[in-house]
């Protein structure tokens, strides 16, 4: 139902369904080479007079600094690639700037300094009415508190993208019914916004954000205003969405365990800079610096960690018999690592060959802890 | 408050105090403003205005503009009261419009609504008041979308452009605080007499608070809001007219509430530059002190003023509601089908019976026999307290405060003011309170100012004497708050005109007519307060204190006065701009002060003078304003609330 | 209403006939102004239904009674039919010399405004109602705020009646009140009325309070041209405003100059127009004590004068 770009990536991008989702991402075909959104040098300062601070952005001020006079940076000397089709979650505490960040890419608001490439354009120098267009054709967001339109009905909501770029009446309520029913919201589509419950209400975002099939979907803090409970269905609902789609996503969290749940890489931020940009695994690894370090700490990693992380090259480790899958994390293979009798044991990806072996001496280590 | 700025307040204080103790011995400049200080602001004023009508042709602009009005008007005088105009489709009989009301009514709020909207109508043709109503109507049914409309423009344009909004704020502060009378004078000159004027004066007047609540309910749209709409791709003016105006919707249709309020309160009002209908019609029989017939008009504005406030609050506050798919056309359509059948009925019984088309006069009921004689029978119990009452107020009290106050050096006065303004707000309040006060006193017109501010002062502190207590007394009951509440607001809309009659009876033309008659409106406001300060007293607070073992009186004079005293004097402060507006209006009593000048004024339709009297009452409102607000904004800050 | 309109308009058909022959009459409303008195309202009415039963149409606009001379000049109003000597002469004589008013026709009644009592005053000073038996009752109408000084109760100051002059060249024990409206004044004589307390007060002839309370003026020395400006006209060799005030003012119609070119019947009408102060009197009572509506009043007054205004249309 997504129009894609070519039919070489549709079957490179589609995962099989049965595998599930969060449990392949690394088979979901990321082309670095192809960056759908490049920043480079971003910074975001607020306050009076930015422009001012501009000439010495360049030696890379501190926050201090710069708050001593008067400003806030909230993007800090970012940069950034983020690959077709790539899932990027950006992590940090309030405060961290990333919700700044999501609005610079999406150029909600102007960067103070640096340039955004989405798509080999510079979008800091498109026109407004270029900058409509695109939004209009690639672009779709989902918010923190929704933002939906309080005074129409949810198929009115979701098709209101559809309405802004010209749309007749009669296509737009299709596709939004189409939408609709994608969420599992079929018959709520007469309701307004408020008689629907906080989960709800999101699905009509999420919908909403999806109408215009856009290339890139940016998701501020989605589930951040739901309950706990409704927080994980939505998270599962996100993943089995994300399994039909193939489009590039930024997603912003401040919940490292969903970061960790949904990402293909993750970028955490602290006062505006990104402190780390790895993959999950990596970032559970090996931290970069103690501010990392201290979300990592009290991750069981074993939840994190996937077999083709801990893979090493196969020849030579006389790995055989039954391999496991790729994709699968340590806890998911726990039993198995515990009662194998091999020393190594082989790592096939999804198509069943064989990319490498797994030392199950380091998965045991790791799955119990590392001996003191 | 600072030492310092306690120490240069006090500092101004005694400077004040010597100048009155030396009064005897001062210069002649200090104790009146030397002639090289007044101004002829009026002249300017009046140059500036024929210059705009007879050089830059305003004229034409103003007239062009009235005779738009005026198209429209015909076309509501037709449909309302038959007047002879296109459409050439009225008067639609009372009956039709009464259940249409009702129906809006049930649609709205349900059943009480549906009767208080319908009962309005009822009433009022019952009354043989119909004619008169739909007259007033048809300038309020255009005024209001023209003020909806004008406000909206406006609120936007200061919501673009900050530029713009600074400029049009000190603008909006001076037409909210101005007496009517002020600026119907212009309008005289540009538009003339008529309805058309009275619909213009009627806008003008009603559009402020439209300005705000659209400012107001634009700035709360939220933010996630309007960045999914930019998502969504919608250009500014999608942006505008698709996402942020419906979504401030509930903001923007207080306003038009307020809108609606405004203009009911200019009913009688304009009636001085030819508003037609109710107002009109009262000041008539109050002409003849036919006090019962001006009683039942001004229960019909009341009326019409309680229900046009509810309805279009329930507007405001309705939220859509879906329907399930597959529900047919018919139940949809359900009220809207009732109501055409309700039409279709009503328009049956006015064909066969004209009593359902127009009451006359001479079917209506009335019951301006008995409210006469009662009054005359409370006349006349009263009189032997009232007499007392004149003898004591006019002698010990009345007399001898205005005396003093025409005493006082003005050079006093001012530094008086300079002290208080600087000990609630330090230099910058000092320097407002001159900057509203030293015009007044450059105007030429200080005796007079002093005199209405001498009639504010005492009436506003009979208002607290009356009001505080009253409050208290009703808080202490929710059930008693909300009668309350509602006397006040039935007070508060009633004509004060008609408030004018009955005071003369009981008092004679005098000072305590006047301040009799500026208490009933000055207290309204702070029995308001009162009871909302204290029921806005944090429950858990007052919990804790009985826990102390603190008694009744203790609780309410240590924990419940202080900390409803910053939301009381909110209410003093809406005192002090109801007496103003009030004084100016009790000049038809008699009194020497602005109002009266601003009433001669009026009448010799004088732009300039009428204009720098406006300004002299609004820069007093405003002076008390300033230092209310900053002052309880001060302490509702330290008190952390 | 409307349809007895129509019957005065088949009454009046014959005088419609003659006036239509000769000229046409613009089909625009003549714009008729109102004003807060009912003698005023009623006449109105009367003009305008007479007007109407020629053909034209009339609209009535409530109109202040002192600023309706400037807009009778722009032409916003067409004519005043009640333009009295003492109260609007002189805003009536400063629109005159701006230009684009003029004076059509002089009723029959004559104006008096000055100081009046009601009769029961009388029972307590029986010298009334001469001007010096008053000043010796001065005591009689002390209040608290006049001191030991008798008071009379003057109209709005901007009705400019020099009263306070008056009673300082006639050297009178009396301090002037000014209310603030013409209802101040009623709402005093009726609580006087209640407690039969003696009140002297300004009023004026005609009007619907002769019918209410009956009562008298004041007899002061007679007016003379000149004795308001000059000292040595009036009694006292001295003094200016030693006199009371004239006892037979002029009503005037007063009218648009564009209005003879656009209503040329209407106007010719207008020019005959003349009331005398018991028929404006009996207009004022009709609606004052008899609770008729204006309207009513004057088709009323129309039917049973039919003597009166018909030579007028002929």
């Amino acid at each position: 139902m997504n129009a894609l770009p070519d039919p070489v990536t549709l079957s490179t991008t589609l995962p099989p369904l049965s595998a599930g989702w969060g449990t392949v991402p690394k088979d979901r075909h990321v082309n670095e080479a192809e960056p759908v959104i490049a920043c480079r040098n971003l910074w975001k300062v607020f306050g009076d007079r930015p422009d001012r601070i501009l000439s010495r952005l360049n030696c890379n001020p501190s926050a201090e600094e710069l708050r001593q006079s008067g400003l806030i940076a909230a993007v800090r000397d970012v940069s950034l690639t983020i690959g077709r089709g790539e899932m990027l979650v950006v992590m940090g505490l309030s405060g961290s700037g990333k919700s700044t960040l999501v609005r610079c890419l999406s150029r909600l608001i102007d960067v103070t300094s640096g340039a955004i490439i989405v798509e080999g354009r510079d979008i800091g120098a498109m026109t407004e009415t270029e900058l409509i267009d695109l939004r209009r054709r690639k672009m779709g967001m989902v918010f923190q508190s929704f933002g939906l339109l309080p005074h129409r009905t949810v198929v009115d909501n979701v098709a209101f993208p559809l309405e802004m770029r010209g749309q007749d009446r009669s296509t737009r309520i299709a596709r939004a019914m189409e939408m609709l029913e994608l969420v599992g919201l079929k018959g709520r589509e007469s309701y307004f916004p408020r008689e629907l419950s906080g989960g709800q209400q999101q699905r009509v975002g999420i919908a909403r954000s999806l109408a215009v099939e856009p290339e890139i979907w940016f998701l501020d803090e989605p589930f951040s205003a739901l309950d706990p409970l409704i927080r994980r269905e939505m998270q599962d609902e996100f993943l089995r969405l994300k399994g039909m789609l193939s489009n590039t996503i930024v997603f912003i969290t401040h919940d490292f365990d969903e970061a960790l749940r949904l990402a293909d890489r993750i970028a955490i931020m602290k006062d505006g800079a990104v402190e780390q940009c790895d993959t999950p695994e990596r970032i559970v690894m090996s931290p970069a610096t103690e501010y990392v370090a201290k979300f990592t700490s009290a991750v069981d990693r074993s939840r994190v960690v996937r077999a083709a992380a801990l893979a090493i090259p196969a020849e030579g480790t006389g790995a055989e018999g039954q391999p496991v899958a790729a994709g699968q994390t340590l806890r998911d293979l726990a039993r198995l690592i515990v009662s194998d009798s091999r020393a190594f044991i082989p790592v096939a990806d999804a198509q069943g060959h064989v990319i490498g072996a797994l030392d199950r001496q380091r998965a045991v280590d790791l799955l119990l802890g590392e001996p003191a | 408050m600072t030492a310092g700025q306690a120490r240069v307040a006090w500092g101004l204080v005694a400077l004040a105090a010597a100048l009155v103790m030396l009064r005897e011995s001062l210069p002649s400049g200090l104790v009146r403003p030397p002639e090289w200080m007044v101004l002829p602001f009026a002249d300017w004023i009046n140059a500036a205005f024929a210059f705009l009508r007879d050089d830059l042709g305003l004229m034409t602009l103003t007239r062009a503009f009235s005779d738009v009005m005026e198209a429209c008007l015909d076309v509501t005088a037709n449909l309302l009261y038959g007047k002879n105009r296109w459409p050439h489709l009225g008067p639609i009989p009372w009956s039709v419009i009464a259940v249409s009301a009702g129906m809006v009514g049930f649609a709205l709020g349900g059943w009480r609504l549906a009767a208080l909207a319908g009962g309005t109508f009822v009433w009022i043709a019952v009354m043989g008041q119909w004619q008169w109503a739909m007259e007033t109507l048809s300038v309020i049914l255009v005024a209001t979308p023209f003020s909806v409309a004008l406000g909206l423009g406006f609120g936007v344009l200061a919501w673009r452009s900050q530029a713009f909004e600074r400029l049009l704020n000190p603008i909006l502060n001076i037409a909210q605080s101005m007496p009517h009378f002020a600026y119907m004078i212009p309008v005289v000159v540009f538009i003339g007499v008529g309805p058309k004027a009275a619909a213009i004066v009627t806008i003008i007047f009603s559009v402020p608070p439209m300005i705000r609540m659209t400012l107001l309910g634009l700035r709360k749209v939220p933010p996630e809001v309007v960045e999914s709409g930019k998502m969504s791709g919608a250009t500014r003016w999608q942006l505008l007219t698709r996402v942020r105006i419906p979504t401030a919707r509930t903001d923007i249709l207080i306003g038009v509430n307020q809108v609606v309020m405004q203009c009911l309160a200019m009913v009688v009002l304009a009636s001085f530059i030819g508003m037609p209908g109710l107002g009109q019609k009262l000041l008539q029989l109050l002409q003849a002190l036919k006090i019962g017939l001006s009683i039942e008009i001004g229960i019909t504005i009341v009326l019409l003023a309680v229900m046009l406030d509810r309805l279009s609050k329930a507007w405001a506050m309705k939220q859509p509601v879906h329907h399930m798919p597959g529900v047919r056309w018919i139940e949809r359509h359900r009220l809207l089908l009732i109501w055409l059948g309700l039409v279709a009925l009503t328009s049956a019984l006015a064909w066969l019976h004209p009593y359902f088309i127009e009451v006359e006069r001479k079917q209506a009921l009335s019951m301006a026999g008995p409210v006469d004689a009662s009054m005359k029978v409370f006349i006349r119990a009263m009189t032997p307290v009232t007499e007392w009452l004149r003898w004591f107020l006019i002698t010990w009290v009345l007399i001898p405060l205005r005396d003093a106050f025409l005493w006082l050096p003005f050079a006093a006065v001012l530094l008086l003011l300079a002290g208080i303004g600087w000990a609630v707000g330090g230099r910058r309040s000092a320097l407002v309170c001159l900057a509203f006060f030293l015009p007044i006193a450059m105007s030429g017109w200080w005796d007079r100012a002093m005199i209405t501010v001498y009639m504010v002062c005492v009436s506003v502190l009979v208002a607290v004497l009356i009001g505080v207590p009253a409050g208290l007394w009703g808080a202490a009951r929710p059930v008693r708050a909300a009668r309350l509440l509602f006397l006040c607001d039935t007070f508060q809309t009633f004509p004060s005109f008609i408030y004018l009659i009955p005071v003369v009876m009981l008092f004679g033309v005098n000072d305590v007519a006047v301040v009799a008659s500026v208490v009933v409106f000055a207290t309204v406001p702070i029995i308001r307060y009162t009871i909302e300060g204290i029921l806005g007293v944090p429950p858990e607070i007052v919990e804790a204190s009985s826990m102390s073992g603190a008694t009744r009186g203790q609780i309410m004079r240590h924990v419940q006065l202080p900390l409803a005293l910053p939301t009381m004097m909110v209410g003093a402060n809406q005192s002090v701009m109801f007496s103003l507006f009030m004084v100016i209006i009790a000049a038809f009593i008699g009194t020497q002060d602005l109002g009266q000048e601003m009433q001669r004024a009026l009448s010799s339709t004088d732009v300039g003078k009428g204009l720098v009297l406006g300004f002299a009452v609004a820069f007093m409102g405003l002076m008390v304003d300033h230092l209310i607000l900053r002052w309880s904004d001060g302490r509702h800050r330290s008190l952390g609330f | 209403m409307q349809r007895k309109v129509l019957l005065l308009a088949t009454t009046a058909s014959l005088g419609l006939c003659a006036a239509a022959a000769w000229a046409e009459d613009s089909s625009d409303p003549i714009i008729i102004p109102i004003h807060n008195w009912s003698s005023q309202i009623v006449m109105s009415n009367v003009i305008g239904q007479i007007f109407e039963s020629l053909g034209d149409s009339v609209e009535y606009v409530p109109t202040d009674s002192q600023a309706v001379y400037e807009a009778i000049r722009l032409g916003d109003v067409t004519f005043e039919p009640e333009v009295w000597e003492g109260a609007y002469g002189a805003s009536f004589t400063a629109a005159v010399e701006k230009g684009g008013i003029h004076d059509v026709a002089t009723h029959d009644a004559v104006t008096r405004e000055d100081w009046w009592y009601p009769m029961w005053t009388k029972e307590a000073c029986p010298g009334l109602p001469d001007w010096q038996a008053l000043n010796e009752c001065a005591a009689l109408f002390v209040t608290p705020e006049t001191g030991d000084k008798g008071r009379f109760l003057g109209g709005p100051v901007d009705w400019l009646k020099h009263d306070q002059e008056k009673v300082d060249a006639l050297g009178m024990n009396f301090v002037v009140v000014n209310a603030g409206s013409a209802a101040a004044l009623w709402a005093e004589i009726s609580a006087a009325e209640e407690q039969q307390k003696p009140i002297v007060v300004f009023n004026w002839t005609p009007n619907f309070a002769e019918a209410v309370w009956p009562g008298e003026f004041v007899e002061f020395p007679a007016w003379e041209a000149g004795c308001d400006t000059d000292p040595s006209v009036g009694p006292l060799p001295d003094k200016t405003y030693d006199c009371g005030n004239p006892a037979n003012g002029y009503l005037k119609i007063a009218a648009w100059d564009g209005m003879p070119e656009k209503w040329p019947a209407a106007y010719a009408v207008l020019q005959q127009v003349n009331f005398t102060n018991a028929q404006i009197a009996e207009m004022a009572k009709m609606v004052d004590v008899d609770g008729m509506e204006p309207e009513d009043a004057a088709t009323a007054w129309l039917e049973a004068n039919e003597d009166v205004w018909r030579p007028w249309v002929e």
